[in-house]
This record gives C-alpha cells, structure tokens and sequence, in this order.
C-alpha cells in the first residue's frame, strides 16, 4: 500500500470516527431543508401572510417559488455556509492534532510529513466536496418533493455547475486556515480567520473592491452580494489561486520545518 | 559497528534560554541508557531532537548511522518512541490507533497490531475507545505503538510514568527482555530513579541543559557498595595506624575511605585503633550512596 493511500485511509477513520461529519452534514444539509421550506411558503401566499414575520423574510430573501428561485438560493447558502464550515472542517482536521497531542505520533515515523499534510488536505477536500454534492442532491430531492414550477436539464447543468464553482472557490481558501490551524496549534486562530475574512469580504464587497479580495469572490461567484458579480473575473480567480497556492505551500512547509516542541 | 545514538555539540536555544546545551552523546548497540534529570533540565528538548521533532540550534544527531533531520528525516522504520505523555485518537479503540500506526509504518498485514496489543496486555481494552482509558493503560497503548514495528532502537520518555508498581515491573521485564532477546537498544528518560538503577547498563544525568555526568553500570555497582568514612584531623597518622592494622584506607575528599567487609561490620574497631593512636575520629559513618543520592547530590539537593 503506498504511503498515501495509509494516510489517507487513516485520516479517513478518524473522520469517520468522529461527531464532526455527522455535524458539518446536518449544519449544510440544513440548506436545501430551509430552502425548500421558503419555498412551501411562497407557493401558499396566504397561508404565508398567516404566518407573519417568517413569510415576510421569506418573500424578501425569495420572491417566487421556482426552480431557479430555489437553486439561487442554495448556491447563495452554499457560498456563506460554505465559507464557515469547510473552515470547520480543515480547523479540525488540521487542528485536532495539536488539541489531542497527537501531531507527535506524525513525526518520527516513515510516512513522510508531506504525505501526511496531502492525505489531510485531501480528506477536507474530500470533505468538502461530498458535502456540496449531498446537498445538490438532497436539494433536487426536496424541491421535486415541493413541486415547484420552472424544472430543465440544463437549469440543473448549469446551477450544479455554479455551485460546484463556489464550492471549489471556497475550498482554495481553506489551506491557508490548515495553516493557521497548525501554526496556532488548534481551533482558535484558524476559527477567529475564517471569522474575520468573513467580515472582510462583506467590506470589501460593499466598497467595490470585493473582485480583488479572494475572500469574497466565492460569495460574489454565487450572487449572494448581488449583481456586483459581474465584477468577479480571471484577477479574482488568480486572487484565489494565490491563496490556495500560499496555503498549501505553507502548510507544507510549516509541517516539514517548524518545531514540534508541544 | 555503527551507534544507536551519537549527539555531538546538541544545542537548543528557545530566545535567550539554552535548553540543551552543547551534548554528546554515543549510546551504543545494545545498551540500555537511562536519561535522567529534573524538571526543566533539557530531557524531553534532548528527546525531541533525537526524533527530529525540533531542529538543534547547534550540532549535529545520528540515530542508527544516519543523520537526522532537518525535515523529518531519519531511519524511523527502525526507531520506536515515546515521547512525554502519550496520546491517542479518542473517538477510536485501541486497536483503530494501532491500526493507523502500524499502516503509517508501512506494515502490511493486522498481525503485528495484535502482536503488540497481547504484549502490553490490552487484550481486554483492544476494542475500548482511547478516549475512556486510564492513564496506565493509555501509557501501555503509547508503548504499543513504539513496538509495533519490532525497532532497533527504542525512544522513551518516562515509559513507567503513570503505570501501577505491576505495570512498572511489567515494563522493565519487557524492556529488559528485548535488549537480552532481541539486541534492541533503549534509550529512556525517567524520573523513577529506582527503575533507572535496576536497568540501564549506562545513565547519563543532564542538568540545566548540560551533559554533567555517565555513569557505566560498574560505577553503579560501587555506588551501591557500603563504605566506612572516617573524618579524622590528621590523616596520615590515621591512614598509618589503620594500616598497621591490616585496613586499606584511601583518601578522598577530606575523608578516609574503608570498603573491606571487615571495616563495614566493626566500625568500633576502626575507631579503637584511631583513638590509640591518637587521631580520634572527628566522624564516622557508613555510606551507601544509591542513584538517588548520587544524583540529589550532583544537582544540588532537594532543593
């Protein structure tokens, strides 16, 4: 067995062992659920006049019950939920070894740290992607289960496409809070980043710089900050593949060279 | 043949504080070296760098023959450690952690996790997640996985920590057995003196950073042996009169030195023939320095 599929297969396993699956999958599950239930409301509008503030909310953030109405707003959630919970994951995965003084046990043994640092970003990529397409999937469930008006092939094509877009966008950002979880030795620091690029992407979205800052283009990919997302092109592209690049180089190197004396 | 372990000039510096500083170390094949030291004198810092785990501020470490370092390189298939408390996944069994050890080894098959899992005696734990062990059992699991491999050479920090006196016992018989069946050489830290004496061949005792004595196991042995040391105001006349008497005294450190049996089991007589001739003794005791007092006494006492 090569050195990477044990890596791999062992990141695999305390994933599996862990809560943290089973929680991410009902925190992005919960996405296409609510959505599906905007949508119960505004197909009835009386019954969504009845129930009051949550069917103003709803007409506010929707407008009509339709395919393309719902898939917009998965690929929104996507992008926002997405920010905070591929976070959570790469935070664990990385982070984990500091909390649960296990990062020794990855040193001193023949499977390189490279490899160790490839099986994890990939476990989160993994991560990442599996959620985004469970909930593709639970979403078309959910919404064929509604009976929404607007349905084709090629809506489904080209939504999927988008979402995976700013999924994939929102993973690129994620190594560098791999990095942040090593660096900082657990949760805190690669949370409070994630927290923090969050608040400045809604900034620089706002101040019409948001193309330029990789933290926003998933959300402006998604059309979650409106129709700015006309802006986003190949510099915001190559913004994020800057981070990603910056990210996993780092985490590479933070693993190979800095000093475990904890 | 190649050493287990050979340091020479280690150096780590934190900013301004020199945790290890400057030592040599040459373990050969087979032995078992016992590392001791206080709190803070530089232990685990020295572990630490032996496995590659931090890079020397200065010199240089080979395990095996072969340079460690400076990015994780080192001849690990052959190395088993343990380093200051162990750890584990806590959501997985004993036999999951293992598992993941024994794939990250490179090991093919399930049958060297049983093997070290019958030889710690965790049997009955093999399927309880880490997380609810105790702390003896999780030490076991840690030593465990340092074995998992069958390695040459054995990295152990504080492998008694923790363990119940049978447990202690266990682990010395085990690493004993390895060294005499297997030619593993050991090389451990401790804090439980008692445990060092019994079983290394060799003791290094490092303080405030610094390499400050060997002992080889004959040393050790003569340690143990009781003397009679007599203080007297003039030491030749008494060295004479004992002499006289059939006493081989030697002088050291102010002080005259009787190992014969005879000394040991009459030291009335010792201080008869004294007084007649004239050079009373001022102190007369006997001595039997353990490991212990040996090293209170190197690094200043109780204190």
């Amino acid at each position: 067995m090569s050195s990477l599929l044990a890596a791999l297969w062992a990141e695999g396993l305390k994933a599996r062992r862990s809560r943290v699956i089973a929680a991410t999958a009902a925190a992005f599950l919960l996405l296409p659920v609510v959505d599906g239930f905007f949508m119960i409301i505004l197909k009835n509008p009386e019954r969504a006049r009845a129930l009051g503030l949550i069917s103003a909310k709803a007409q506010l953030l929707a407008g009509v019950a339709d395919w393309p109405t719902f898939l917009q707003i998965l690929l929104q959630g996507t992008a926002v939920a997405g920010a905070m919970l591929f976070a959570f994951v790469s935070t664990w995965v990385f982070g984990r070894e500091f909390s649960d003084h296990t990062a020794k046990e990855l040193l001193a043994i023949p499977t390189r740290r490279a490899t160790i640092v490839a099986a994890k970003l990939l476990l989160t990529a993994s991560w990442a992607m599996g959620l985004t397409l469970a909930m593709f999937l639970l979403g078309l469930g959910i919404a064929k289960a509604v009976d929404i008006p607007g349905w084709s092939s090629e809506l489904a094509r080209t939504s999927f496409a988008d979402l995976l877009l700013t999924a994939v966008l929102t993973y690129l950002l994620m190594p560098l809070v791999a990095l942040f979880a090593s660096m900082g030795r657990g949760y805190l620091l690669p949370l409070g980043w994630a927290l923090g690029t969050m608040v400045l992407a809604q900034i620089a979205a706002v101040l019409g710089w948001g193309d330029y800052f990789p933290w926003a283009v998933p959300a402006l990919t998604s059309g979650v900050l409106g129709p700015r997302a006309e802006q986003v092109g190949l510099h915001s592209y190559l913004s994020v593949l800057l981070v990603f690049a910056a990210g996993t180089l780092g985490t590479f190197i933070w693993w190979r060279s800095a000093d475990q004396s904890r | 043949m190649t050493l287990a372990v050979e340091t020479i000039g280690l150096s780590k510096s934190y900013g301004p504080v020199r945790a290890v500083e400057s030592v040599s170390l040459r373990v050969g094949r087979g032995e078992i070296y016992g590392f001791i030291g206080r709190n803070g004198a530089g232990k685990t810092t020295t572990i630490r760098a032996l496995l590659g785990m931090i890079r020397p501020s200065a010199g240089s470490v080979r395990m095996l023959g072969e340079a460690v370092g400076p990015h994780g390189r080192g001849p690990w298939r052959r190395v088993g450690h343990l380093v200051e408390e162990p750890s584990a996944y806590p959501e997985l069994t004993v036999r999951e952690n293992l598992e993941i050890a024994r794939r990250l080894q490179g090991l093919e098959g399930s049958a060297a996790t049983s093997r070290a899992i019958e030889r710690l005696g965790l049997g009955p734990y093999a399927d309880r997640k880490a997380g609810v062990l105790s702390s003896g059992n999780l030490k076991r699991l840690g030593l465990a996985r340092a074995l998992l491999h069958a390695p040459e050479l054995l990295v152990l920090d504080e492998p008694a920590n923790g363990l119940d006196p049978a447990g202690v016992v266990e682990i010395r018989e085990l690493l004993a057995g390895l060294v005499r069946e297997q030619g593993v050489t050991v090389f451990m830290s401790s804090h439980i003196l008692t445990e060092v004496d019994r079983l290394a061949t060799r003791i290094g005792i490092i303080h405030q950073g610094s390499l400050i004595e060997e002992i080889e196991a004959g040393t050790l042995e003569e340690l143990r042996s009781p003397r009679l040391e007599v203080e007297v105001r003039d030491l030749d006349t008494a060295q004479r009169a004992l002499a006289g008497a059939g006493f081989e005294a030697i002088a050291h450190d102010g002080a005259l030195i009787l190992t014969q049996a005879e000394a040991i089991a009459a030291p009335d007589r010792v201080a008869t023939i004294l007084v007649n001739a004239g050079a009373a003794p001022t102190r007369l005791a006997i001595q039997q320095e353990d490991l212990e007092a040996h090293f209170l006494r190197l690094t200043g006492g109780t204190q």
